[in-house]
């Protein structure tokens, strides 16, 4: 009894809030998968589902694969050489992040056209006539090039980090033992690696999942095209609430095979010393090797497709009137800022209880807000409406009180698409609060209690000024990420809202991708900003 | 009977073992008692209880006749009025020194406020400081801020984790000095927690032994550790 009133204060009861809302509008997912099926689903059962499956697959597996090999290889070649411009491509590499990948797509496509920059050059210029066979990208392997190129950064960063960190001393043993440099990386480096990299691995085959503005335009069927088609298309929402939850069993699977493969053995960088890895300076046609490698990769995922897109921006300078492009800007910036005050507010709410919590709960509570994180926007789409038109339904008898002619007003509200980011979202930013509070600890609030403090106030004027980083860091990752998503904004905003990421979708998907060029520009000068910021940063604090 | 510490028994979670088994004891006002054990032993999980920090499973606490806990009640630990100087001092980072030695006192005006910090900042003779940040004292000064911060507030009862371990050997024997003189002066009931026969022997009017969450011994210095060392010299103003 007595432990029950120590726990059972606000900050308790406030996290249970806030993570049962985070969970809740999955409930009429997996409700869905126990539900009657209907004709259509039937049909989809027999003869897509399994189509559905294998494209999933083959473009998660090649881009795991993909992104493997270029991740790994090049947190090797940063962590542990010196040649020309290392130190700038150890940030720079993880710019690909910035751009979204549906713009990468759009973009690649767009230069690889007959009208596009390459093949115009080659018939121009070398008087070259091309098969356009070899220059079609819009298929499944030139998705998987696109997701690979823009995704593997999840990969090197947290590979680079591991490896600068906390593989000194095995390395430098290995050579001592006589090992040359590529046997190091295959039987030392891999091998301890392994958690890290599938750590990386796991969120590039999320992201895959998740995506819809690359699948979409380059026309191929996955389980997030589907569950659009199904419940537009079809006007079957409850096929599609069925194929969401074989999508979600399809994503919980991945992530058991994911805990199976990274085996028993948990890292962490937060508990062992850092002692740097020494650099090796490269020389002769190693050093040109590996500068050639890292800038080819690096030309492909970022520096080519910028310019190809400030090209386009200037050919279309004026094409969007200004005020329009305003409202874009303006539309972006305001959905994805109260979406992310609100998750960092939560965060901190969360992440406050968790901290002192002893018991069962607290361990497990703060678990579930992942759960928005790895399920792919599609899903949650379905799921967030299913719920905006129960609540509606339910509050009905008040609109009609109030005189609303609507039946529908939430879910046709912009509500509906902030509760949708800050659901998916919340684990970016929680991670962020999380880790802030792991770095000061719990005794500075401990020490504000004794001195007469209560936990609110404490949390106010220590906590607080203490977590500003962890704070701003947190708002901005969640902030930029909201700024790039597809799926959830094109499905849930109110007519006529257009924010950046919709309007370059959309001016992509029109074939105007000139025009495209610059909202997308706008986005990645954002990301680029944030995530340079936020690595530098990290960066510094490492290096304390 | 100024403290009254009765059977209090403690297990952590997830452990069968008693942390603290049946702790009994009654201080005096102004004693200065010094909890003695090796690692594991317990002692700073004792004070984390009466600090209000951990809930022990049973026993009572009573602090000038009011009940801290039982097995009814359970005070807070911003509400008991007591003081604890944490190990590693715990000092806000983001506050000058002054600042820290204010954040208790916000039930006083803001001129009695200064005041009383003022006063203990001399008390520890760090007045000279107070616009310094945490980081930008020694060791030995963080303690002493640490220790003024706790005393602002005129605690019942002051307890403190530690408070030697994290200085080096030579500012060890200095601190000690001072902070016998600084309590003494005070005059503030204070417990103390070490693993040092030696801290223990030169502050402590008297020592608990504790041995796997039970009292081995109590009694007075000399009666345990054979001659007590020289005690320095207090001159109570």
């Amino acid at each position: 009894m007595r432990k029950l009133s120590y726990y059972l204060n606000g900050w308790t009861i406030l996290s249970v809030i806030i993570v049962l809302s985070l969970l809740s509008p999955m409930l009429p997912i997996i409700g869905g998968l126990l539900a009657p099926s209907s004709e259509n689903w039937e049909h989809i059962k027999e003869y897509m589902l399994q189509d559905y499956m294998k494209t999933s697959f083959l473009l998660v597996f090649y881009t795991a694969v993909g992104t493997i090999v270029i991740g790994t290889s090049l947190a090797w070649l940063i962590a542990q050489y010196e040649f020309p411009l290392s130190r700038f491509y150890k940030w720079a590499l993880i710019l690909p992040l910035s751009i979204p990948p549906f713009i990468a797509a759009y973009t690649y496509s767009g230069m690889m056209s007959y009208t596009g920059v390459i093949q115009t050059t080659l018939r121009n210029v070398f008087n070259m006539p091309v098969n356009q066979k070899f220059f079609d990208i819009m298929n499944i392997p030139g998705a998987i090039f696109i997701y690979t190129m823009f995704l593997f950064p999840y990969v090197y960063t947290i590979t680079r980090v591991f490896l600068t960190q906390q593989a000194a001393s095995l390395v430098e043993s290995a050579k001592l033992l006589g090992k040359g440099p590529w046997a190091i990386f295959f039987k030392v480096v891999l091998p301890i690696s392994r958690a890290a990299i599938i750590g990386g691995v796991s969120l590039v085959s999320l992201e895959v999942l998740n995506d819809y503005g690359v699948v979409k335009y380059y026309g191929i069927q996955t389980f997030s095209t589907a569950i659009f088609q199904t419940w537009f298309g079809l006007g079957d929402i409850d096929a599609a609430i069925k194929l969401a939850a074989s999508l979600m069993t399809f994503v919980v699977l991945m992530l058991v095979v994911e805990k199976l493969l990274r085996g028993t053995k948990q890292f962490s960088y937060s508990n062992t010393k850092v002692n740097p890895l020494p650099k090796v300076r490269l020389t002769g046609f190693r050093k040109w090797g590996a500068f050639g490698y890292v800038t080819l990769i690096f030309c492909l995922a970022f520096l080519i497709p910028v310019i190809q897109l400030i090209d386009w921006f200037v050919l279309t300078w004026g094409a969007i009137p200004n005020d329009e492009f305003t409202t874009y800007i303006r539309n972006s910036m305001l959905v994805a800022g109260i979406a992310s005050v609100v998750i960092i507010a939560g965060s901190l709410i969360v992440g406050n209880f968790q901290r002192f919590a002893k018991g069962r709960i607290g361990k497990v509570l703060p678990k579930f807000t992942i759960v928005g994180y790895s399920i792919p926007g599609a899903v949650i789409a379905v799921a967030i409406v299913t719920m905006f038109i129960w609540l509606d339904r339910q509050l009905g008898s008040l609109y009609s009180a109030w005189g609303l002619d609507s039946t529908l007003v939430l879910s046709t509200s912009v509500v509906m698409l902030v509760v949708a980011y800050i659901v998916r979202f919340f684990a970016i930013g929680y991670n962020a609060i999380e880790s802030g509070y792991d770095k000061i600890g719990v005794n500075f609030s401990l020490a504000s209690r004794m001195l007469g403090a209560s936990v609110t106030k404490t949390f106010f004027k220590v906590d607080i000024p203490l977590l500003k980083g962890a704070i701003i860091s947190g708002l901005m990752l969640v902030f930029v990420d909201i700024m790039k998503e597809i799926p959830l904004t094109l499905i849930l905003r109110p007519f006529n809202f257009e924010t950046l990421a919709t309007k370059a979708f959309q001016y992509a998907g029109d074939e105007k991708i000139m025009q495209a060029s610059q909202p997308s520009l706008i986005i990645i000068a954002m990301s680029a900003l944030a995530i340079f910021i936020f690595y530098r940063l990290l960066d510094k604090e490492d290096a304390k | 009977m100024t403290i009254e510490i009765k059977d209090v028994c403690f297990s952590y979670r997830n452990s069968k073992e008693l942390a603290i088994d049946h702790f009994c004891m009654t201080i005096e006002t102004g004693e200065v008692i010094s909890i003695l054990g090796r690692s594991g032993s317990g002692k700073s999980t004792m004070l984390r209880i009466l600090a209000g920090l951990e809930i022990p499973e049973k026993g009572e606490f009573r602090l000038y006749e009011e009940t801290m806990f039982d097995g009814k009640h359970f005070v807070q630990p911003e509400k008991r009025g007591i003081g604890l100087v944490f190990q590693d001092y715990a000092l806000f980072p983001h506050m000058t020194v002054l600042d820290n030695v204010k954040f208790g006192l916000s039930h006083l005006s803001r001129t009695e406020r200064l005041k009383r910090a003022n006063e203990v900042l001399e008390l520890v003779e760090m007045g000279d400081y107070k616009k310094r940040y945490p980081h930008q004292l020694s060791g030995g000064q963080q303690q002493r801020v640490a220790l003024a911060r706790a005393l602002a507030p005129n605690p019942k009862l002051l307890l403190l984790d530690e408070p030697f371990s994290n200085l080096d050997k030579e500012l060890q024997y200095k601190i000690r000095e001072e902070l016998y003189s600084i309590l003494k002066r005070a005059q503030i009931t204070s417990i103390f927690v070490t693993h040092d026969e030696d801290d223990a022997h030169t502050i402590a009017d008297r020592i608990v032994k504790l041995d796997k969450g039970k009292i081995t011994k109590i009694g007075r210095p000399c009666d345990m550790l054979g001659t007590p060392l020289k005690r320095p010299e207090v001159i109570l103003k």
